[in-house]
């Protein structure tokens, strides 16, 4: 289809004036991919497929969506009337709203998927250290957006997340201040806090769009790893990205449309996981909710916090987790990518991937001393694990690496 | 090879839906379970009286419009039916409540939550509203004086007085109130998600769609990936 399309009057044309023709060969028809990719692979395109969804909603929830803490009947504000005005008048807004709101999650759940290969099978290595290290600023910019993202209905967990995340740059030393101050636009988070992070909601994803193109296009440079981690040469080992792995995305587009819209149609609070009950109430600056939680996509991160005594050192901490994401490629010595051929750290990164659920579990629940307790096991392994990797290549049999993939 | 990937899989997924579980768990004291329909157009309406005659005497439900009683099929009330129970409000107006705050919080000490979004709003959604109109009682410890004891509200010293009167019904009506607080908690549900039959109604499509889809994309990729050896 794509061939016969090349050949038409109307591609030559712009062809001539864009080199149409040497972009799409070098990026699909003639881009080699290794051919033993599995289904982690999909996460990628998965991730890409979620972003353009939430831009789209999100354009057209902005359309409806009222930024303003202005106080309407029953404790309610504008904000909040605005995002029930969507939910009950607005054709098909509740289905816009309800495909944002899930969008988000489902944003992360592929998104963590995607790093998880990646750690798995090496991709972060040599000479993908570049394409590692503009993911990571993707993952935080993501958090970001989705942390902007959350106050907008202005519900209790809204406000009240709000007040707690930007409490913590108030804990840095000397800039603190100054920093709560300006995120806030006040003293405590209000109407002015709204309104910046409703612009900054809609500024970030604009972010997001051209980092990603950058991750892509850093990515059509150094080529897709594999689950061997083995340097594949053009040739047997390659087939081209068109059609071979277009078909196989859009399968894969399929299955997760299939999770997503169960979701979506039947179940978008998922339990209170994706909107939180409390959020349904409106946001009270007199009345604290007996357990404030982050959604669950930041938990992880918050009990790596509330591991801490100190305010100071939790803050550190967090960001110093987030942080040692950008190192992993220079911390981790070893020739061989894949964990199939590494035993030793095959057993880490299991380890390492239910520490962080444990991590993700702890910071949802309301804390207890036993909690506290695996929090702060799991946020020791968090970091074991990133301050082991430069001695483990030194002990580490690794298995005999197959010649041909 | 393939199995031991199955094996993984099903393991991650298996410690993934752990803390699912666990939390399903949590919340205290049982709630009494609620049969509701959001489907069921007579229940609703039944819940709608209630809620017009009782509880809009303190609650309002501000998102659900008087036009939206003749507009949502589920309640599909006439137009000469919803100018009876406006009075002189125009049909614009939500469900409010004659009550001032100011009144309210004289008489009660705080001002009534609106409902439109209460069972979304409260953790166990439908069987708390059941719950609570049903958990008047008695306090066990006597501290708490009768009417504003309720065994499902947390700290059970509840600001609401007994609205049908459940802590000292005779035996013969406990049904017909058990019944009154399920309609106006299966009215409650509804009107907290209005769209969702329709949202239920279009997901059924939408997943038989997908399903064929991803069929036709599934056998397209196997034929597309058949001369490759990996």
């Amino acid at each position: 289809m794509l061939e016969k399309m090349m050949k038409t009057k109307l591609f030559g044309w712009i062809d001539e004036r864009t080199g149409a023709e040497a972009i799409l060969k070098s990026q699909l028809t003639e881009y080699q991919v290794p051919k033993n990719l599995n289904y982690m692979w999909n996460f990628g395109s998965l991730a890409l497929l979620v972003l353009v969804l939430q831009i789209l909603t999100g354009i057209f929830l902005a359309m409806y969506y009222k930024p303003s803490a202005a106080l309407t009947m029953g404790g309610y504000t504008v904000a909040f009337d605005s995002v029930e005005r969507i939910m009950r008048d607005v054709n098909f807004g509740w289905l816009i709203r309800y495909m944002h709101a899930v969008g988000a999650s489902a944003f992360f759940v592929v998104v963590y998927m995607h790093i998880g290969r990646g750690l798995y099978y090496g991709s972060y290595k040599g000479p993908r250290e570049l394409l590692w290290i503009i993911g990571v600023v993707i993952l935080l910019i993501m958090q970001g957006a989705a942390f902007f993202g959350y106050l907008l209905p202005w519900g209790q967990m809204s406000f009240w997340g709000a007040t707690v995340i930007t409490n913590l740059f108030g804990a840095l030393p000397v800039i603190g201040g100054f920093l709560q101050e300006v995120l806030r636009g006040g003293f405590a988070v209000g109407d002015p806090t709204l309104n910046r992070f409703f612009s900054l909601h809609y500024l970030f994803p604009l972010l997001l769009a051209a980092i990603v193109g950058g991750h892509v296009h850093a990515l059509h440079v150094v080529h897709s790893n594999n689950p061997t981690g083995l340097d594949v040469h053009e040739g047997k080992s390659t087939i081209p990205f068109h059609p071979y792995y277009t078909i196989k995305d859009a399968f894969g587009v399929g299955v997760f449309l299939l999770f997503y819209c169960y979701v979506v149609f039947f179940n978008p609070q998922m339990g209170g996981y994706f909107i939180e009950v409390d959020n349904y109430v409106p946001a009270d600056n007199l009345q604290t909710p007996p357990h404030i939680a982050p959604v669950w996509y930041l938990t992880p991160w918050y009990t790596i916090l509330r591991s801490f005594e100190s305010k100071l050192l939790g803050v550190v901490a967090m960001g110093a987790s987030l942080a040692i994401l950008f190192l992993l490629p220079f911390l981790d010595r070893s020739k061989v990518r894949s964990a199939r051929y590494r035993p030793v750290y095959k057993q880490m990164v299991y380890l390492f991937f239910i520490t962080v659920i444990v991590l993700g579990y702890c910071g949802h629940s309301a804390p207890t001393p036993t909690l506290k307790l695996i929090g702060q096991i799991a946020t020791t392994y968090y970091f074991a694990f990133f301050l082991l990797l430069p001695f483990v290549h030194k002990f580490e049999k690794t298995k005999p690496l197959p010649e041909e993939i | 090879m393939k199995f031991k990937h199955f094996l993984t899989v099903a393991g991650m997924a298996l410690v993934l839906a752990l803390p699912f579980a666990a939390l399903a768990n949590e919340g205290g004291a049982a709630l009494k379970h609620a049969e509701v329909n959001t489907a069921d157009r007579d229940q609703i309406n039944r819940g709608l009286t209630v809620f017009t005659e009782v509880c809009m005497g303190c609650h309002s439900a501000k998102y659900v419009t008087y036009k939206s009683l003749i507009d949502y099929p589920e309640i599909g009330l006439t137009r000469e039916a919803v100018d009876e129970l406006r009075g002189d409000k125009p049909i614009t107006s939500g469900l409010i409540s004659d009550l001032s705050p100011e009144d309210a919080t004289v008489s009660y000490g705080k001002v009534p939550p609106d409902l439109s979004l209460i069972v979304n709003a409260r953790r166990g959604g439908a069987n708390y509203v059941y719950s609570i109109l049903t958990g008047f009682e008695k306090d066990p410890d006597g501290k708490i004086p009768d009417g504003t004891f309720n065994e499902y509200f947390p700290g059970h010293r509840i600001a609401m007085p007994d609205p049908l009167g459940w802590l000292d019904h005779d035996e013969a009506d406990t049904a017909v109130l058990e019944a009154q607080a399920k309609d106006v908690a299966a009215f409650l549900t509804f009107i907290g998600d209005p769209h969702q039959n329709e949202r239920h109604a279009i997901g059924k499509y939408v997943m038989i769609f997908l399903i064929l889809l991803t069929i036709v994309l599934y056998l397209l990729k196997k034929e597309v990936w058949k001369d490759i050896k990996h």
